[in-house]
């Protein structure tokens, strides 16, 4: 039953969406043209992966599609490279965020309901990964793994550092529900504790799961570009950390290479823009004081 | 003569903060022991791989594989293990550095290390001043051309991590209009000089740039900014107005003070951020600090030398927060008086 609620809830919040603001299309809008632009990935020629198989750093030109963004210092094709990144980032940044947000929903709302002895040492613990610097901490995770290293496992790395924020943030949640009216009479009702979870407390949590899930993504993407400056992301694979890790290495910049530069560069900033715009898009959504009256 | 509740507070602080070095690290020490793969092996490899180190002297290889045994605490009965490797990582003695033979781990991180702190106290304490004023003067003139300019361009720039923006400058001061040098510097041996002086201004100058846009004109302008309107709405700044104080006494007093605290807390939460984005930028200007020395390391797979820039990191980011939440009572008067 309490399954069927969240169900129910999820399809009214999307109906919804029509009266979501200016924010919320904006960025939507943005993210679903770079995911156009990322299925085209689907069509990729299967010479993409060669080295040196188009001339190299060639301008653009409406010769052919591959090179309509123009060809790399070793001699790749920008187009395709840009689409793959494109889908290998979401996929990075789809498996931190379910990884990270889920075990800080279930970590969050088990404290903050259980109270007492496993919420003292569940928030010591999620502290304790929060008082440590994330960056070095994967970046030494990243080296260790190097061997082994592929686009599911980079998730899991990220997603060591990403995890304790949503549960401090959920416990926090799940602390003001408990002393809500609706659940002290749930409990006195009888029902039971997984009961009250899943029908009482989950379904108001939802939406600040939803922005969260976001968030954690643009973390990721964030985190998976940092790695690739220092050359511990997938090297052989086409990401947006590793495009600019190649452009570092090759000194596109300095070689004036713009159509090489601009295009991994601006897809980033338009990624980040449209998930921060898509998050607070949804927040001011939930919660109506956010909105500015004109 | 300090309060007795301030010293307790002191010596809570300082205990807070060894309770998290201690775990930060018992945490790494879990992490590496349930690695999936046998990390010495893989490093050894890699480290003959890149050096091309004669396999001929088994004696030589022997020792290396104690070592690395030893600092990723994989030697002895587990809480040997446990205690080798907490002794190590607290005292960062991770040996000689394979990068920077036959210089030890330490010296040259403590030879690196002031590059970074320079940078990361200059950019962090002037984003965040410049930042939070700027919201709150904007604040005071809500609705305006201005105040609606800045906003849209704090949230563009406020999801933008460090390093994309940094990428965005060097391009336009390194090709564009090339006032800045991004070789890699060579230091005035003469500490004292002016020649010294220009080369560290010159060397620093964009990384901080690049570091301050972001932190001001993003988070910091809109956090401080959303406070401000939430204290223009209350009853006392209504008072206050209504009595004809002058904006920059409203600004100073009543602004400025209430967001003061806060503001304060977020800087001691997102250090651990602020430290890593700093690292990269680093990397990408080719500065001479810790984020430079850990890219070199990486590529040259000198793992004493990143183990010991982790737990560098690890200590400096919590004695700093430590350190901000030492300042506390002096900006806190509830804190102070009890």
């Amino acid at each position: 039953m309490g399954v069927r609620l969240v169900v129910q809830g999820l399809f009214k919040n999307i109906i919804k969406t029509r009266k979501m603001g200016l924010k919320f299309k904006a960025g939507a809008t943005i993210f679903f043209v770079i995911m156009i632009f990322g299925l085209l990935s689907f069509l990729t020629p299967h010479y993409h992966s060669y080295w040196y198989h188009f001339p190299q750093a060639h301008p653009p030109s409406l010769q052919s599609v591959d090179f309509i963004f123009g060809t790399t210092s070793n001699g790749r094709s920008v187009f395709w490279s840009l689409t793959n990144a494109i889908v290998n980032s979401l996929i990075i940044a789809v498996v931190t965020s379910m990884l990270a947000c889920h075990i800080g929903l279930i970590i969050g709302i088990l404290s903050g309901i259980k109270g007492g002895v496993i919420d003292k040492i569940m928030m010591f613990l999620t502290d304790s990964f929060i008082a440590i610097p994330g960056l070095p901490l994967t970046i030494m995770l990243a080296m260790i793994l190097k061997p082994i290293i592929n686009l599911f496992l980079l998730g899991v790395i990220i997603s060591i550092i990403s995890w304790p924020w949503s549960a401090r943030m959920i416990r926090a949640i799940t602390l003001s529900l408990r002393e809500k009216d609706f659940v002290i009479f749930a409990k006195f009702s009888g029902m039971s504790t997984w009961k009250i979870i899943f029908s009482e407390i989950f379904p108001h949590i939802l939406g600040f799961h939803a922005t969260n899930i976001i968030n954690t993504m643009l973390g990721a993407i964030g985190a998976e570009v940092g790695l690739a400056f220092l050359g511990l992301s997938i090297i052989e694979m086409d990401t947006l950390g590793t495009m600019i890790y190649w452009i570092q290495r090759y000194g596109a910049i300095l070689q004036n290479m713009w159509w090489w530069v601009v295009p991994p560069i601006a897809t980033l900033i338009l990624l980040f823009l449209s998930l921060y715009l898509v998050s607070t898009g949804i927040q001011e959504f939930l919660n109506p004081r956010l909105r500015r009256v004109k | 003569m300090l309060p007795k509740h301030l010293i307790k507070y002191f010596l809570f602080r300082i205990l807070i903060l060894l309770a998290t070095i201690f775990t930060a690290f018992t945490i790494t020490f879990v992490i590496l022991k349930i690695m999936p793969i046998d990390i010495v092996n893989n490093i050894i490899a890699r480290s003959m791989a890149v050096t091309g180190a004669a396999l001929g002297d088994p004696e030589a290889v022997r020792r290396m594989y104690e070592i690395y045994y030893e600092i990723f605490g994989l030697k002895g009965t587990f809480i040997e293990q446990y205690v080798s490797f907490l002794n190590r990582f607290l005292t960062m003695d991770f040996g000689i550095s394979i990068l920077a033979r036959p210089a030890t781990v330490q010296e040259v991180i403590s030879y690196r290390l002031p590059w970074t702190v320079a940078l990361l106290v200059f950019s962090t304490i002037l984003s965040w001043v410049i930042g939070n004023i700027i919201g709150a003067v904007v604040s005071l003139f809500e609705g305006s051309k201005l105040s609606n300019i800045l906003q849209s361009l704090a949230i563009i720039l406020y999801p933008i991590p460090y390093y994309v923006f940094a990428l965005v400058l060097i391009y336009i001061f390194g090709y564009i209009i090339p006032l800045f040098s991004l070789t890699p510097i060579r230091l005035p041996s003469n500490i004292f000089s002016l020649e010294f002086i220009i080369t560290v201004f010159r060397a620093m100058t964009l990384p901080a740039l690049s570091i301050i846009v972001i932190g001001a004109l993003g988070w910091w302008f809109l956090s401080s900014r959303a406070m401000a309107l939430n204290i223009i709405s209350e009853d006392f700044y209504l008072y206050g107005e209504i009595r004809g104080l002058p904006k920059l006494h409203l600004l100073k007093k009543y602004l400025l003070k209430n967001i003061l605290l806060p503001q304060i807390t977020a800087l001691s939460i997102n250090l651990g951020t602020i430290f890593g984005g700093a690292l990269l930028t680093e990397i990408l200007f080719n500065y001479p600090g810790l984020g430079t020395l850990l890219y070199q390391a990486v590529n040259a797979g000198d793992y004493p030398l990143v183990l010991g820039i982790v737990s560098m990191s690890i200590i400096g980011v919590a004695v700093a927060t430590c350190i901000m939440d030492l300042l506390y009572p002096l900006i806190d008067p509830r804190i102070r008086y009890r």
